[in-house]
Parts: structure tokens; C-alpha cells; sequence
């Protein structure tokens, strides 16, 4: 990543005028990402004065500051307190502390990076993503919707449901990247989210159908989600091994979370 | 651009550009136990620590370290000899390329973990790779810096 200049807006409208009036700005989350690639940007746009580094619980959400950072997440006792270990077994492996005190929560959403783990585990809460000029969007809409690119992120909003969420991946090595990634919840239904395929992460709609519609079908479902998702070949697993292992630990997050 | 940077507790007025790393400005201001390994944030030897926090100084921009405490080994003292002390009796240090990553991050560890045992030692410590050492030995000694047995 090369810009030729930094700039570090005190108000969330002025980040947005130099983003929207710029079209070669770019707005920086840790850098961790970004920063690997080649492309020239003219403007780097910090959020680091906009307040966006909070957790905090009111009466039916919990809101994450889009520039809260992993390693803060992972530790957090609000956030383990309402949804488990969910969200911290999604970052705690990535690479290492040092990395995750840098890599912020909206760049990791914003990116909507194939590899992406914490995609994988919000996917099955009920969240929602407030931006500066789109507003409100449910995340999984988000996700899948590549039309927004120029726009401020300000926060994940969760909605404090009662019931289990888990998050379950392989991977060959701590610190790298997994070979596949799943997170199941029951809240007012079972949701399955796959990902790290290594395409992004997806819910289920057939497995998800079938379980709920029958809580004794755990391994039909979860054999179902070899047809409903497409899995690829990278350097780490080829897609005829993911096919194999993605049954396995949906099975396994299924019944842990009927259980 | 020009920037003030708190490094150890010394004010540094340099000037820098727009997207260079931190890793970079401090080596050039002679912070050289600040290594540059992969460069891609994923071997861990250019960790300092941003207001007590270990952080990649090869992804962390140096226009963004303006206001922070910028602390490297150097500037740990006594606290760095300690850890050393506790690494080398265990004969551990080869080559010591990631050593001063190893002291910063683990120095950060002893502040951070209430109750360390030797799974939550080693999970906070993945981050940081040493290619000669095989853990081993650094492992034994940083246990006994954490009191870990």
C-alpha cells in the first residue's frame, strides 16, 4: 500500500467528505491487510479520532466501535459474557497478540475478506451494521452486497439473544489461516454459517431449513451443506478435502448446541 | 510530513512519509533491536510495544504512533535484564534475531496474564517465531519469569 497523505478527520462527516470527494482515498483499519498489497491510494483516511473504540452494553444490544480492535474482542467480558466463546475462538488465532491488538473489527467486516473468521461467527448472531451515509444494514445483506464500497462504518450492533453460539475451525497451524470455519446458533433458530471455504463465509439456508424443521436430523443436515456450498482449492486444503471435514464439524457444532 | 514521536520516553521530532511503517522510522533513529523479518505482520521480530501493548511495527504506520508510547527493548532496563537472565540460563538464545521481540512481548505477557500457566503462555506468545531456538528452551525460561511451573 503507498499514499501520499495522511489524514486524521476529528469529525465522522469530514472522514466521509474527503472519502466521497476523493475517489483514490481510502479509509485505514489496521493496516494489516492493505498494507500487503501494491496499490497507490492518494489520501489515507485515519478513524483513530472518531471515538469508534468501544464496547458497550445497553439494554438489548451490545455495539462494537468499528475501530475496536480484535485482541480487545477476544478479552472483552461483555462480549464473553452474552455469546460464549464465539467471538473469541474467531480471532484468537489469528496470527498473533501483536497482530490482533492492530487489526480492527471494521476493517475486518469491511473487507469482506474470504478468509475472514469473524465473519464466519457474526454471520449467526443477529447483527446488524450502522454506517454514516447507508445507515442501518443487517450484516449478512452487507456481506453479500458489494455495492457499498464508499462509506464509513461506524459500528456492529448485536442483539442480546439468550440461547448457545459456538465457533469451530481446523487448521493445520496455530496462527495461520484455517482450512474451514463454521459457527452454529440457537436462538429463536438454528442458524450454520461456512466459511474460510476459502471463499467468504455463507449461511446455510438448506441445512439450516432441515434441522430446524427437526432437531434429530443432525447428520442429514450437515451432510446437506456439501451441496449447498461450493469449496475451493488453496495452498492450505483442497475443496475435496474441505467437503470432507465441513459435514464433520457442523455435525459436531449441531449437536453441542442442542445439547 | 513531520511527526513527534515518543520513543522510550524521549521526544523524537522527525520527519516521515506519509505511508512508512514505524519499523522503519525507528531503525533509521537507531532503534536497531527493532528487526525487520517477513514484513507481512506474521513473524512477530519487529514487535514494540504502543502504550504497553505489543504491536507489529512492519503494519503499524508511523504517522499513526504520533501521540502514542512508543517503547522498544531498549527502553525496558532493568525489566529487559530480567528476562534475558531467565532465557539464557536456559541456554536458549541462538542466533537472536527474534530475542528482543521475545523480551518486549513477553514483558507485556507478565503485565497481562492474571494467572499464567504454561497453555495461555504459549497461546500469547504464537505470534512471535524464532527459526533456530525450536521454543524449547526460551519456553523454560519464560516460565520460570512468569512463575509458572
Amino acid at each position: 500500500m503507498r499514499f501520499e497523505k495522511f489524514v486524521k478527520p476529528r469529525k465522522i462527516e469530514t472522514a466521509l467528505k474527503i472519502l466521497k470527494d476523493d475517489p483514490g482515498s481510502v479509509i485505514l483499519g489496521g493496516t494489516t491487510f492493505l498494507r500487503l498489497s501494491d496499490k497507490k491510494y492518494s489520501t489515507a483516511i485515519d478513524l483513530a479520532d472518531l471515538d469508534l473504540d468501544y464496547i458497550i452494553e445497553n439494554e438489548d444490544n451490545i455495539e462494537i466501535g468499528a475501530y475496536t480492535s480484535l485482541r480487545t474482542i477476544e478479552k472483552d467480558p461483555i462480549i464473553n459474557k452474552h455469546f460464549g466463546d464465539l467471538l473469541p475462538k474467531a480471532v484468537e488465532h489469528i496470527i498473533g497478540v501483536q497482530f490482533r491488538n492492530n487489526a480492527k473489527i471494521g476493517g475486518a467486516v469491511f473487507g469482506r475478506l474470504g478468509f475472514s473468521e469473524i465473519i464466519t461467527a457474526l454471520l449467526v448472531l443477529d447483527c446488524k451494521l450502522q454506517f454514516e451515509e447507508n445507515g442501518t444494514i443487517p450484516f449478512a445483506e452487507f456481506i453479500s452486497n458489494w455495492n457499498i464500497k464508499r462509506d464509513i462504518l461506524k459500528k456492529i450492533v448485536i442483539k442480546k439473544n439468550q440461547g448457545k453460539c459456538l465457533y469451530r475451525m481446523l487448521r493445520t497451524s496455530d496462527a495461520d489461516f484455517p482450512i474451514l470455519s463454521v459457527a452454529v446458533s440457537n436462538f429463536d433458530e438454528i442458524k450454520i454459517s461456512v466459511g474460510t471455504r476459502p471463499s467468504i463465509a455463507k449461511l446455510s439456508q438448506e441445512a439450516a431449513r432441515m434441522i430446524n424443521s427437526d432437531n434429530s436430523k443432525i447428520i442429514e443436515a450437515s451432510n446437506l451443506i456439501v451441496k449447498e456450498f461450493t469449496f475451493g482449492d488453496d495452498m492450505r486444503a483442497s475443496g475435496k478435502y474441505r467437503e470432507k471435514i465441513a459435514p464433520v464439524l457442523v455435525s459436531r457444532a449441531l449437536q453441542e448446541v442442542l445439547s | 510530513m513531520k511527526v513527534n514521536l515518543d520513543i522510550n520516553n524521549r521526544i523524537y521530532e522527525t520527519y516521515i512519509d506519509a505511508d512508512e511503517a514505524l519499523l522503519g522510522v525507528l531503525r533509521k533513529l537507531g532503534y536497531k533491536s527493532v528487526k525487520k523479518g517477513c514484513d507481512t505482520g506474521a513473524c512477530g521480530v519487529c514487535s514494540v510495544l504502543i502504550d504497553g501493548k505489543p504491536t507489529l511495527s512492519c503494519q503499524f504506520l508511523a504517522a499513526r504512533a504520533e501521540g502514542h508510547k512508543i517503547t522498544t527493548v531498549e527502553g525496558l532496563g532493568k525489566d529487559a535484564d530480567e528476562i534475558v537472565d531467565a532465557i539464557v540460563s536456559e541456554g536458549a538464545d541462538q542466533c537472536g534475531y527474534c530475542g528482543p521481540s521475545l523480551v518486549l512481548t513477553t514483558y507485556a505477557m507478565k503485565k497481562e496474564l492474571k494467572n499464567p500457566t504454561i497453555e495461555k503462555i504459549k497461546h500469547y506468545l504464537a505470534g512471535n517465531l524464532c527459526r533456530c531456538s525450536g521454543f524449547e528452551g526460551q519456553l523454560r525460561g519464560i516460565k520460570r519469569y512468569m512463575g509458572v511451573k
